[in-house]
Formats: structure tokens, C-alpha cells, sequence
């Protein structure tokens, strides 16, 4: 492939690419994305080419590896293009009865259509399945049709044509204007308007001036940034370009998180892909602008995602932050003007080039504009990569495209917003999601992690959790964090395993109050959240943990013991062969039904999982309960 | 040259081996060169052919570009492994196939010459010639390399010491900088439990060294490469050992405090040697709340380990991490590339037993990691 010299070659290059994509009639989209991978999903798409040739029918039907569809609880998943009827749990010895019915119809293939619980109808469509239907999919849609290692797949699908628009069409002012008319906020956490913070890194003295793409994902219940870099990588780096036009940099940085292989396999394929077709580097698309992207990995640290510590990292530093009244836009990377900004939000960017500011403030609220997505992951059916329209409720999200909590159990709260953030209980859900409201109810939007609880998750272990997770990733440059984040943990470690004491709560309060006032950068002014937010909420879940030594949920595993009930039992040994411990004998009645010998229980529930559901014997009691 | 002078002593390199299927082919090599004192060895396919080249130890070898078998190894890979098998062997390519294209990739391979099927004898007889002798001299180089003499040495050391001086290096701090990764091979080697040559460790700490180089060439020893360079090093290495380390620092002129710093402040360095294998428990919120820590209580029971922890043998890592991105698994084990949704304890028993399998052989073959 030779170079795109000018606008004009970039249509004619899409023309080609399309006649070559429809020259099939039938591509088969299997969703590539980490999730499905997992699942087995490679093997899968390798069988249908196996398969397709077998048949010799590779002149009509292709195959194409994409990033994440969305629905990764019923992965993998095959979706037939262009009538976009789709397969889920589709593996390599389900691929003749798909073939078949691409071929003729007559495959066997009902089974594999979704089934919605609701109607007790199987769907056909993607766009007809509920978790679907309430989406706004603007972001994700080249997730579903596109190669992700492709870059004629993003062109082909309209991909470059805002930057062709933009180098023709816009000075750079015009495309920083279209940003702040559309009014996009970040969607890293911080919501920050991202037509301000281009317009001062623009204003700012000192060159060269950089770019940066913020894909660090520290959030650890969180995937949407990764699946994007991982599923179109294209449209975040025609993003950066795009930013850097309008910002005047020449240089810019993708900084992937560690953990994110794929993503960043990807991330370097596109730059790599782009640079050859001209796209990146010297006079692109012959408009004499010039602009570069490097990657650069995390090497995993959550603090390294704030603007400042990141910054450092790519000067090769340890990636602490700095106090905030040195603003980064100024004095960035090497002391140098630059822009840091989401994944999510360098990729609204083509997006609103393309079909201008007017379009995407009509998606969402008047503060918060355009769709989010959101990882909608832990106690809900439909397990996911969700995209919707700012200001849907987050009772939609969760029970109309998630589908609620799983058959049995009871909703009792959703997190949003990561470590930084808080519970929402059921009484607030019809809350709209919307970067204000959540805030103001001790939440908030954050990156996009939304993780569903039932009543069988502890909320002293949420809060426990993430002040865990905090205190082992506060770097330790203040006081307030350090200190503060070890306390907490201390005081919740002792709630936890019954040792809790009246004040404690009052103290934790007070912890708080401090933490957020004194803190040298957001990780340690929001990290409280978590405690305050469930506080507020679920206090008497607290109370019963110090008062009564209860953990109602079952979780807090100092609270809680496992007993096998005596006449439930039938002595069918899987417990004691689960038990890693060897902590399960004989010993109850007459020697003939199973018991747990809690001195060696080291409470790992394998038995209480093994045992068969008909039977039912092995069950969580407060530890109190027990006699030693 | 003449064979039958030099017989007895250099008999096996008068082994010819030919790796073909076509009869009439081999028929003209029996023709051409038995009655010239050469011992033929027939393999009809590629697999066997390796096979007798372990077995025979031939100093020539004549081989078809194409297989007759399409499963069967041939061309580049066949020559790959001949090569492996002994890497004095001196290959020919005689093949119906002659194409130019060929003939330069098989050149460039090592191939000493490609004859175009059918052969006459005489230029079979010719050529078999010239590759036995480049053979016996070679094997004659070699020896004498293997036993490089105290004055060779010598002379060498004189090179080394005059470059020394050069960049203004004292003999003294030069032979104490030698002494110091010298120590450092033979504890290293020590300290694994494994007896090695003082040759055979310095060996392996000079291509560690290499290797480093290898990695900080990528980054044109830029300083502000380090993170990078140090995660290629994680990868490399499987955690960050100190003489690299020390290395890295000499090289880029960075203290060593300051590496080691950053190598304790990110989650993805280890400054302890660490397991072959690594398992993955995910402690994501999504995993948490979905019961990871009863899954990490588990795992951590069936290997014998505690998270961060690896065992003694340096077979396993038991390690947690936060999102893996497959939030619908949860809670979700990570072992090698594979993702298993909540292992039972049966399921990890199997696991662990395969790992320790896969483990045993690579101990065996390598003796670390490549
Ligand atoms: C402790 C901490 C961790 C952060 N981690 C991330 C992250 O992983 N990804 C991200 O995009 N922003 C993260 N941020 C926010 C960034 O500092 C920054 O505000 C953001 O990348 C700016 O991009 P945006 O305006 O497009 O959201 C983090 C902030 C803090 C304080």
C-alpha cells in the first residue's frame, strides 16, 4: 500500500475497499475482544475459516475477528453480516450448523439465538435483543463491523474521513470550536471539558506541545477503555490527530496500561498501519501537518492514571503526582504544554468532526452530553460493555439492558465511579447518569465502572475493599493519603472480623473529613468515598457487624462458619473432596453423614459449592453460632 | 583429494546422506559415488533423514527442496534442524524444482551448492568432492578453536588491555570490574543449586548481558527509556536480577537506587526470582464481589503458597491482579494464556499437575527460560 497523498485518494481508496468488502455476501463477525478470547473465541473463528473452505465457499462468505460485541456473558458470539442476525455461545463444533444456515437456511441453529426470558421468544437480531435495543452504540458500533487489526475495515466504514475534513476544511480553531460548542466532557472520571483544557494547552507557551491518550484503565472493575483501544483503535487515534491539528502538537503518546496486552498489540498495529498509509507522520494527507504517536507502557501503578504521575512516567520516572497549581497543560511531559485526556473521549472526537456539535448535544443532557459507556459487570444478568445516552437512568442500565440480578437474589446497590467513588442504594436508582448528579449523591461517574450488588455482597467488605486496594496503591508522597487510607484499613479490618469498636464509625468520619481536605492529588481526596458513600447508605450493616458480630451477607469471613446440616446430609463425599484443607470428616452422626472440623477450616466455601444443589447441606452460619 | 588415503580417522566424514525419495536420483549417487569410497546413507523422507543424521554423523548431505510427502519436514525447515543436529554438516540441494528464487534463498541458508535435477554423475562425483573437503575442514578448524593455546590468549589480552587504556581504564579497576561479574556468575550459579563450570557460568552471565544490551539497544540507551527498558527486562528475564540491574545502571549512567526505586514502586517488576509459571487469581471488583476471595483461598491452599509467593522449586507464582478485562468469567483464574471461570479443586489439582509436566521438561532442556 502506497501512501494517501491527499483527501481526494482517501475516498477513492474507501470505494475500492467497500467493492472489495461487499464482493462477499456474507461476512461472519466473531466477536475478538478479551472477554470472548477467553472463551475460546480465536479457535472459533479459525474453525469457520477451516470450515469455509472445506465448502469451498470462500468467494461468498468471509470471516472477520472484531473487538468486543458487548454481551461477554453469553460469549462467544457470532454475528452474520449484513442481515445482523446473531449466535451466542457458539463454539468450533457449532460451526456446520451455522454455516448451514448461512448457506441454506436450514441450520440448526435456534439454540444459539437469544432468548429473551421475557416473551420466552428466541430473537434473531442484535439490534432486537434487549440488551441491545436501549443502547445508543455510537463509539462501539465499528466494534461489531469491523476487523480490529484492520485499518481498510475503518476506512471502509467511513473511518478518516473527519481528519480528511478537518485538514481540508477546518483550521485548527474551527475543530477546537467544534469540541467546546459539543460541550464533551472527559471520560477518564473528572468530567473536565475537554474544549477548555485543548484551548489553554493550545494557548500555553512552549513547543513542541504534546498529545497524550490516557489509557492506564486503573479502575480494577473496569474494561471499556481497553475493549476500545483493543476493538477500534483507529478511532482513538484519529482522535489524538485530530487533537493534535487543533492543539498545534506534533508529538503525542499512548500510555497503555501493563495489563492490556491486546489493547496495546493493537494500539501499535494501528499507528504502525496508519503511518503507512500516510495517515500519521510527515505532511499527512498532503496538508502539511505533521504529527507522531509513540506508545508507551505502564508498568502498573493505579496513580500512575493521574495527569501529573503519568507525565512522569513517560519521562521515565517514578509515577508520583505533583500538587495541582502546577498545571500540566502548561508544564506537562518534559515541562512541555500537554494534553492528557480518556480513551473514550479522544474517540467522541471523529465522531463530532464528522456530524458536528449540534449532533452530539442531542444525545444526553444539557451538562453532560453524548453516550457513555459503562462495564456493567458483577451481580447482574447481562454482564457487559454498555453504551447509552447521558441522563438514562440507572435503573434502565441495570434492569432493562442488564437484565437485573440473577434468578433468586435481590438487588441491593450499584457502584460507580472505581475507587474513587460510592454506592448508590435502590431508593436513588432513577437517578440519571449524568456527571453532576452522581456527584451530588456521594458517587460518581467516574470512567465507567458500574458494578452491580445483591444481598449477598457485604458492604463493610466493599468499603474494606477498595480502601484495600487504595492503601496498597497510594504512593506514599502525603501524609493524608498514606496514613489516612492504612487507618481506615485498620479500623475496617477490625469491623470486619468482629473486633469493631462504637467510635469506630465516628472515627472513620473523621478520617474522611481529613483525607479529602488535606490530599495532594484526587486518589487521596477521594478515596474516603467509598467508606462515606456506604456510611451514608448501609450504616446499620456496620452497626450489626460491631454490635452483633453479623455479617448478614455471608461474607466477611471472620463472621461467618460453615456448617453441614446433619439431616441434610447424605454422605456423598464431594465436600471432603473439594475441601482443600482437609477440613471435612466423618464425624457426625454415628460416623456415617459428613461434618466441618473448624479448627482447620480455612473457609474457602469449596464445600459449601460443591455440594449438590438437591442436597443443599452444606450452609454459612454466623461464627458466633459455633461452640468451639 | 583423495579419500581412501585419509580413511580411517575421518570415516564418518565420508558419510553422505541423502534425503530424497526419488529412486532413480539415488540411484545415480550410489553409482557416482560408492565405487569412490563414499558410504551412502538413504532416508526417503525428511523425518528419517534426520533421524540418520543423528545416528551417522555425515559430513555431507544431499537433500530435495521439495518434499514428495507435503507433511513431511523439508526445504528451510529441514536444513534448520539438519543444522541443529550438527551444525558442521555441509548441505546440497539437488532438486527438478530449480528455480532462481530458490536457489538464492538456499544460498543465503548456507546451502554450499544447487544442483538442477537430473544430475550427471560426474558433477554429482564433483561436488560431493569439494563439500567433503569444506566439511574435513571446517571439523579441522574447529578443533583447533576448541583449544585455544595460552598464546593465542595472550594476545588477545594484550588487545583488550591497550583498548583499556585507551578510554583511560586502569588494568586494576578493569581486572577488579572482570573479578566482580566473574563472582557474580559463579554465585548466581550457586545460588540455583546448580553445579556449573566456572566456563559454562561465566558463559551464561555473558549472555545475559548480551541479552540486556539487546534490550537497551532498542531504546538507543536513552535514559528516559528506563520503565520501558526494565519491562522488557520483567519479560525477558521473568523478574529483574540484580547484576542486570547493575549493568543497566553502569550502561545508562543512572544510580542504581534510582532503578531500584522505580522497580519497587510498579506492581509489574519483581526483584525476586519467580516461578516458571504464573497464576493468575483476578481481584477485580467484579471477580470480588462475585467471591475471588474464596477462589484466591483456594488456589492459594492447592499450590502451597501465599499471593506474591513462589515456590521453592520456582515452578509457580501465586499472584493477584486487578481486572482482566473478562468480567463475564468472574471470578476468574488466569494460568498461562488459558482464563478458567472458578476452577474447582479437582480442575486445579489437573491444572497445577499439567503445569508441573511442561515445568520438569523445560528444567530439563534449558535449564531457564529462553
Ligand atoms: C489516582 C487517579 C487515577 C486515575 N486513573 C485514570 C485512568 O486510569 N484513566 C483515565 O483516563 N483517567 C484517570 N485519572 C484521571 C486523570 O488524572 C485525568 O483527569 C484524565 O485522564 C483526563 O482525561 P479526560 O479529561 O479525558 O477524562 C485518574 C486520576 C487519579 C487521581
Amino acid at each position: 500500500m502506497s501512501r494517501i497523498a491527499t483527501p481526494g485518494d482517501l475516498v477513492k481508496l474507501r470505494d475500492r475497499l467497500n467493492a472489495k468488502r461487499n464482493a462477499k455476501a456474507t461476512w461472519l463477525a466473531v466477536c475478538a475482544g478479551t472477554g470472548c478470547r477467553a472463551c475460546g473465541a480465536m479457535a472459533l473463528a479459525d474453525k469457520f475459516e477451516e470450515e469455509i473452505e472445506k465448502r469451498g465457499i470462500g468467494d461468498k462468505v468471509g470471516v472477520r475477528r472484531t473487538g468486543c460485541h458487548g454481551l461477554c456473558e453469553r460469549g462467544p458470539m457470532v454475528m452474520v453480516q449484513p442481515a445482523g442476525e446473531s449466535y451466542f455461545g457458539i463454539h468450533p463444533e457449532n460451526v456446520p450448523a451455522v454455516l448451514d444456515q448461512v448457506e441454506t437456511g436450514k441450520g440448526d441453529v435456534e439454540q444459539f439465538r437469544y432468548l429473551d426470558e421475557e416473551g420466552g421468544k428466541r430473537v434473531s437480531k442484535l439490534s432486537d435483543v434487549p440488551f441491545y435495543k436501549h443502547q445508543n452504540r455510537v463509539l462501539l458500533e465499528n466494534n461489531l463491523w469491523g476487523d480490529a487489526s484492520s485499518i481498510e475495515d475503518y476506512i471502509a466504514l467511513g473511518g478518516y474521513s473527519a481528519l480528511a475534513k478537518a485538514l481540508t476544511e477546518m483550521t485548527p480553531d474551527a475543530v477546537l470550536n467544534e469540541v467546546k460548542e459539543a460541550k464533551l466532557r472527559g471520560r477518564g472520571g473528572g468530567g473536565f471539558l475537554a474544549g477548555r483544557k485543548w484551548e489553554s494547552v493550545r494557548k500555553a507557551e512552549g513547543e513542541p506541545k504534546y498529545v497524550i491518550v490516557n489509557a492506564d484503565e486503573g479502575d480494577p472493575g473496569a474494561f471499556m477503555d481497553g475493549s476500545l483501544l483493543e476493538g477500534t483503535p483507529h478511532s482513538v487515534l484519529e482522535g489524538l490527530i485530530l487533537g493534535a491539528y487543533a492543539i498545534g502538537a506534533a508529538e503525542g503518546f499512548i500510555y497503555v496500561r501493563q495489563e492490556y496486552p491486546l489493547a496495546r498489540k493493537h494500539a501499535q498495529l494501528a499507528i504502525d498501519q496508519a503511518r503507512e498509509y500516510g495517515l500519521l507522520g510527515e505532511d499527512i494527507l498532503g496538508s502539511n501537518f505533521s504529527f507522531d504517536v509513540k506508545i508507551h507502557r505502564g508498568a502498573g501503578a493505579f496513580v500512575s492514571g493521574e495527569s501529573s504521575a503519568l507525565m512522569s512516567a513517560i519521562e521515565g520516572h517514578v509515577g508520583e503526582p505533583r500538587p495541582k497549581y502546577v498545571h500540566t497543560s502548561e508544564k506537562g511531559v518534559w515541562g512541555k504544554p500537554s494534553c492528557l485526556n480518556n480513551v473514550e473521549t479522544w474517540a467522541n472526537v471523529p465522531h463530532i468532526i464528522n456530524k458536528g456539535a449540534a449532533w452530539f448535544k442531542g444525545m444526553g443532557t444539557a451538562e453532560s452530553t453524548g453516550t457513555k459507556i459503562f462495564s456493567l459487570v458483577g451481580k447482574v444478568k447481562n454482564t457487559g460493555l454498555v453504551e447509552v445516552p447521558m441522563g438514562i437512568t440507572l435503573r434502565d442500565i441495570i434492569f432493562k439492558i442488564g437484565g437485573g440480578v440473577p434468578a433468586g437474589k435481590q438487588f441491593k446497590a450499584v457502584q460507580t465511579g472505581g475507587p474513587s467513588g460510592g454506592v448508590v442504594p435502590e431508593a436513588l436508582l432513577d437517578l440519571p447518569v449524568d456527571f453532576d448528579e452522581l456527584t451530588k449523591v456521594g458517587s460518581m461517574m467516574g470512567s465507567g465502572g458500574m458494578i452491580v450488588m445483591d444481598t449477598n455482597t457485604c458492604m463493610v467488605d466493599t468499603a474494606r475493599y477498595y480502601i484495600r486496594f487504595l492503601a496498597h496503591e497510594s504512593c506514599g508522597k502525603c501524609v493524608p493519603c498514606r496514613e489516612g487510607t492504612r487507618q481506615m484499613l485498620n479500623i475496617l479490618d477490625r469491623i470486619a472480623s468482629g473486633e469493631g469498636r462504637e467510635d469506630d464509625l465516628g472515627l472513620l468520619e473523621e478520617l474522611a473529613e481529613f483525607m479529602q481536605a488535606a490530599s495532594l492529588c484526587a486518589l487521596g481526596q477521594s478515596a474516603p468515598n467509598p467508606v462515606a458513600s456506604t456510611l451514608k447508605y448501609f450504616r446499620d450493616e456496620y452497626e450489626e457487624h460491631i454490635r452483633e458480630k453479623r455479617c448478614r451477607a455471608g461474607v466477611c469471613t471472620a463472621l461467618i462458619a460453615y456448617e453441614i446440616d446433619q439431616s441434610k446430609c447424605k454422605s456423598c463425599g464431594a465436600c471432603q473432596r473439594a475441601c482443600p484443607a482437609g477440613a471435612i470428616d466423618k464425624g457426625g452422626k454415628d460416623g456415617k453423614v459428613f461434618t466441618v472440623v473448624q479448627e482447620k477450616c480455612i473457609k474457602c466455601g469449596a464445600c459449601f459449592s460443591a455440594c449438590p444443589d438437591k442436597f443443599n447441606a452444606v450452609t454459612k452460619v454466623p461464627a458466633l453460632s459455633i461452640k468451639r | 583429494m583423495d579419500v581412501n588415503e585419509t580413511a580411517p580417522p575421518s570415516d564418518a566424514r565420508a558419510v553422505v546422506l541423502v534425503i530424497d525419495a526419488d529412486k532413480s536420483f539415488v540411484k545415480t549417487c550410489r553409482q557416482a559415488l560408492e565405487g569412490e569410497g563414499y558410504k551412502i546413507i538413504v532416508s526417503p523422507s525428511g523425518k528419517q533423514g534426520l533421524e540418520a543424521a543423528k545416528a551417522e554423523a555425515p559430513g555431507v548431505v544431499l537433500l530435495d527442496w521439495k518434499a514428495a510427502d507435503p507433511s513431511d519436514i523439508a526445504g528451510f525447515d529441514l536444513l534448520d534442524e539438519l543444522v541443529d543436529v550438527n551444525s558442521d554438516i555441509v548441505p546440497v540441494v539437488a532438486t527438478a524444482d530449480a528455480t532462481v528464487d530458490a536457489a538464492v534463498e538456499a544460498m543465503k541458508m548456507g546451502v554450499f551448492d544447487f544442483l538442477s535435477k537430473p544430475v550427471s554423475p560426474e558433477k554429482l562425483l564433483e561436488t560431493v568432492r569439494q563439500a567433503v573437503g569444506i566439511s574435513e575442514m571446517q571439523r579441522e578448524a574447529e578443533t583447533k578453536e576448541e583449544k585455544a593455546d595460552k598464546y593465542d590468549l595472550l594476545l588477545e589480552g594484550l588487545d583488550v588491555l591497550g583498548e583499556a587504556y585507551s578510554i583511560g581504564l586502569e588494568k586494576r579497576q578493569f581486572l577488579d570490574d572482570l573479578a566482580r561479574l566473574e563472582n557474580v556468575a559463579k554465585s548466581n550459579a550457586a545460588s540455583r543449586g546448580e553445579a556449573k563450570t566456572r566456563e559454562e557460568a561465566i558463559a551464561e552471565i555473558h549472555d545475559d548481558l548480551l541479552d540486556a544490551d539487546a534490550i537497551m539497544w532498542n531504546y538507543d540507551f536513552q535514559k528516559n527509556a528506563l520503565i520501558q527498558i526494565l519491562l522488557d527486562v520483567q519479560e525477558k528475564f521473568r523478574w529483574l536480577p540484580r547484576h542486570i540491574l547493575n549493568w543497566i545502571s553502569g550502561r545508562l549512567n543512572i544510580p542504581l537506587k534510582d532503578i531500584l526505586v522505580i522497580a519497587n514502586f510498579y506492581e509489574a517488576f519483581s526483584t525476586e526470582p519467580r516461578g516458571r509459571h504464573t497464576i493468575q487469581v483476578c481481584t477485580g471488583t467484579a471477580c470480588h464481589v462475585r467471591g475471588a476471595t474464596e477462589t484466591l483461598t483456594r488456589v492459594s491452599a492447592a499450590l502451597g503458597i501465599q499471593p506474591g509467593e513462589t515456590d521453592a522449586k520456582q515452578r509457580f507464582t501465586l499472584e493477584t491482579v486487578h481486572c482482566l478485562g473478562c468480567c463475564a468469567l468472574a471470578p476468574v483464574v488466569q494460568i498461562g494464556s488459558q482464563y478458567y471461570r472458578d476452577p474447582s479443586q479437582s480442575q486445579l489439582a489437573k491444572l497445577i499437575n499439567s503445569l508441573e509436566g511442561a515445568g520438569g521438561a523445560e528444567e530439563a532442556t534449558t535449564g531457564k527460560e529462553a
